[in-house]
């Protein structure tokens, strides 16, 4: 795990990096919403920052854009840094608002042709270029159609297609699955893995465990505004030891259960959690007669039982005490 | 500056999308100017022919049909003198005048005498409103002889030598005409209510678009365009230069295509292009000006809305836009001055009454300097309350 109380060492080495995070503080009023962050995401790398509502995500990425001031910290995108003041560094980045940021009563060509005209382009390269991404967005048919008459899924498509047109360097997306339906999820996730492998540095903020998981090579969990852990998924997993992943769903006095779980030898972990009991254990699967054990003595009845691999989700229990996703 | 264009030409577009900006800025403004000045046009049109028969053949007669017939009431009153008193009475009921005017043998020496004068009125059913007209005239001037002839008998009654009452009858017979007559005509050339309406309710419209072009600029912020355009590497001035370009520009040609239209269609009066310009851009400026005001002190779409609201109205019936102001009390005509609106209509008022086309000059420049203190203001609360 990295430190985040100081500059990553691997931060320090720009020339690859596209962007570079460093210790960012932002505050409205008494609340902090973003805590001594500093990250930084490479050519052709996807990072996701995952955390649940709240957590500072869209914050850092406003900060990223130029369009807060932060309190305290640095930006660099493509070696130059970024303010709310730096207007020509602002090209270097698409920007993919978690809300669907396009004018409904224009269509679909119209929108995009505005939001490449605010990037300089214009003429032959412009007609080019929104149809390229009228392409790759799947909406070839529907360019001339008001936004209006898209569903959700259209409009999330069109919504990132906008940030897109002037091929940025740097892509960034604030959850842009939110309210979509599973295929359209799918085609976005598609597409954004498309970004990555042409060489676009995308960062990627999701409160979706599987969606960094699949989509990220990097992936920084941020909670109340704090990175608190770091790394590709194998890493940060790793951090869990050999631990496992036990979920189980039972009646009775869960409660007393965790508890009981808890003075249990290799059990690191027991919280309940609607109906349900998490324990993080290490060798999980030897435990588990015990476990069964103890509910039968307390009376709880154990309606079943799950054993996972570690994933984020666990991860993220394990740093912060709470589930991802409430 | 080229991003600017970009965003006034994006803003445009999505104005000309909305039926109910085309509807406001374009359509109305025609329909309402219209409807008002037919509304009002009745007073402006009416005309009274009037028989006029002499019996008297002195100098107060004379004085009376000069009067009558002088070009300042030739809007209103045609006289046609006609030899008998049934004679007139005829034409009044063929309905070829409205109404008749007797003047009795012996009026001018009444008017000097000791007997109070009258005259006599010949109206028709058909036409009470020309008989009620003539006999208006008929009364006010025979009040005034009245008096006048009280003033002459007291001056004698007084001790002033009898050899003078004919140069006393003199100087009655060159009275004017009692002012209630005048009034109605009075300036160069008579202000219509065309005239009058169609920059005031254009003034109205494109006052309206205040509240529109800040509601839009609300629901941008909300609905996240307007951040995704600061996203973009524009300056925060090319953003705010292409809202106000844009909406100048509605402003321009909503109040251009009004007064095209209504020069055209109802004979409106805007005077000559150039002046006429002048305080349409002037007036547009203040309307962009007014804009960023209501903008910078609001928070929301809901607030933007009523803050407008209060703004426009306020302003309407300050300037004048619901009333011919030239008919308005001073207090009221004074205060008018105390808005861009006010100035403009004044403005367009003495062009469409023929004066110079300077007279628009001072207008122009005092709505603009009041667009550039309240942009200004619009500017520095805007500012702090970013800093806050
Ligand atoms: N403009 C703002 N004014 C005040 N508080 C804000 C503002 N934006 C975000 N916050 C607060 O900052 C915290 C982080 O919010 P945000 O960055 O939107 O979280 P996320 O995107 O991870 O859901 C939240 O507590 C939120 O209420
Ligand atoms: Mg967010």
């Amino acid at each position: 795990m990295h430190s985040v109380e100081t500059v990553p060492a691997h931060l320090e080495q720009t020339s690859a990096q596209v962007l570079i995070a460093s210790r960012l503080a932002k505050r409205f009023g008494d609340r902090v919403a973003v805590d001594d962050v500093s990250f930084a995401v490479a050519a052709g790398e996807t990072y996701g920052l995952l955390g649940p509502n709240g957590a500072g995500k869209t914050t850092t990425i406003r900060l990223i854009c130029g369009l807060l001031r932060a309190d305290a910290g640095q930006i660099l995108i493509a070696g130059q840094p970024i303010s709310t003041t730096a207007t020509p560094a602002k090209k270097s980045i698409g920007y993919v608002p978690q809300e669907i940021a396009l004018y409904p009563d224009l269509t679909a060509r119209e929108n995009l042709r505005f939001f490449g005209r605010l990037y300089g382009l214009h003429g032959k390269a412009l007609n080019h270029r929104v149809g390229k991404v009228l392409d790759l967005i799947g909406l070839s048919e529907r360019g001339r159609d008001r936004v209006e008459s898209f569903s959700g899924g259209m409009k999330r498509r069109l919504n990132i297609g906008a940030g897109l047109l002037h091929e940025p360097t740097l892509l960034v997306l604030d959850e842009p699955t939110v309210g979509v339906d599973p295929q359209s999820r799918h085609a976005v996730m598609e597409s954004v893995r498309s970004f990555g492998a042409a060489g676009m540095a995308v960062l990627y903020t999701t409160h979706y465990m599987e969606e960094a998981e699949r989509l990220c090579d990097r992936v920084g969990i941020i909670d109340h505004g704090r990175l608190v852990a770091e790394g590709t998924r194998r890493e940060l997993v790793a951090q869990l030891g050999e631990h496992d992943h036990i979920q189980l769903t039972a009646t009775g006095d869960l409660a007393a259960l965790a508890d009981r779980c808890r003075g249990l030898e290799g059990i690191d972990r027991a919280d309940v959690k609607d109906g349900q009991i998490q324990l993080l254990a290490t060798e999980g699967r030897r435990l588990l007669p015990a476990v069964l054990e103890a509910a039968e003595r307390i009376g709880t009845t154990v309606r079943s039982v799950e054993v996972a691999e570690p994933d984020l989700e666990a991860v993220f229990l394990h740093l912060t005490g709470t589930a991802l996703r409430e | 500056m080229n991003t600017a264009l970009v965003i006034a030409a994006k803003d445009l577009r999505h104005r000309l999308r909305d039926r109910s900006a085309i509807v406001l800025g374009f359509i109305a403004p025609v329909l309402v100017a219209a409807l008002m000045s037919f509304a009002f046009s009745s007073v402006e049109a009416f005309h009274a022919d009037i028989a006029f028969v002499d019996n008297d053949h002195g100098q107060i007669a004379v004085a009376l049909r000069t009067a009558l017939t002088s070009r300042e009431l030739s809007d209103v009153l045609s006289i046609e003198s006609v030899g008998s008193e049934q004679q007139a009475g005829k034409l009044v009921d063929d309905g070829d005048v409205g109404a008749g005017l007797v003047i009795p043998a012996g009026f001018s020496a009444a008017a000097v005498g000791d007997e109070p004068v009258g005259l006599t009125v010949l109206g028709s059913p058909d036409n009470p409103l020309e008989a009620q007209v003539a006999k208006a005239v008929a009364d006010a001037y025979v009040a005034q002889l009245n008096a006048d002839r009280l003033s002459v008998h007291t001056a004698l009654a007084a001790g002033v030598p009898a050899g003078r009452t004919a140069e006393l009858a003199k100087a009655v017979a060159g009275l004017r005409l009692p002012e209630s007559v005048e009034a109605r005509a009075t300036g160069y050339r008579q202000l219509t209510t065309a005239s009058y309406y169609a920059p005031a309710m254009g003034i109205m419209f494109v006052l309206f678009a205040i509240g529109f072009t800040a509601h839009s600029f609300f629901a941008e912020q909300r609905g996240g365009t307007l951040e995704r355009i600061s996203a973009a590497p524009i300056g925060r001035g090319g953003v705010l230069l292409g809202k106000s370009l844009a909406a100048f520009v509605y402003s321009v040609a909503s109040l251009t295509s009004l007064a095209v239209v209504s020069s055209l269609a109802f004979d409106a009066q805007w005077g000559p292009p150039l002046p006429a310009a002048a305080l349409i851009l002037a007036m547009s400026a203040a309307l962009v000006a007014l804009t960023a005001l209501v903008i910078a002190v609001s928070r929301t779409e809901r607030q933007a809305d009523g803050i407008a609201m209060m703004i426009t109205f306020a302003l309407l019936l300050l300037g004048g836009n619901f009333v011919l102001i030239s008919q308005a009390p001073d207090l009221l005509r004074k205060l008018a001055l105390l808005t861009p609106n006010g100035w403009a209509l004044r403005g367009f008022t003495d062009l469409a009454t023929g004066a110079a086309a300077t007279a628009a000059l001072a207008p122009a420049l005092v709505i603009l300097g009041m667009a550039a203190l309240v942009g200004l203001l619009a500017g520095v609360i805007g500012r702090w309350r970013a800093a806050s």
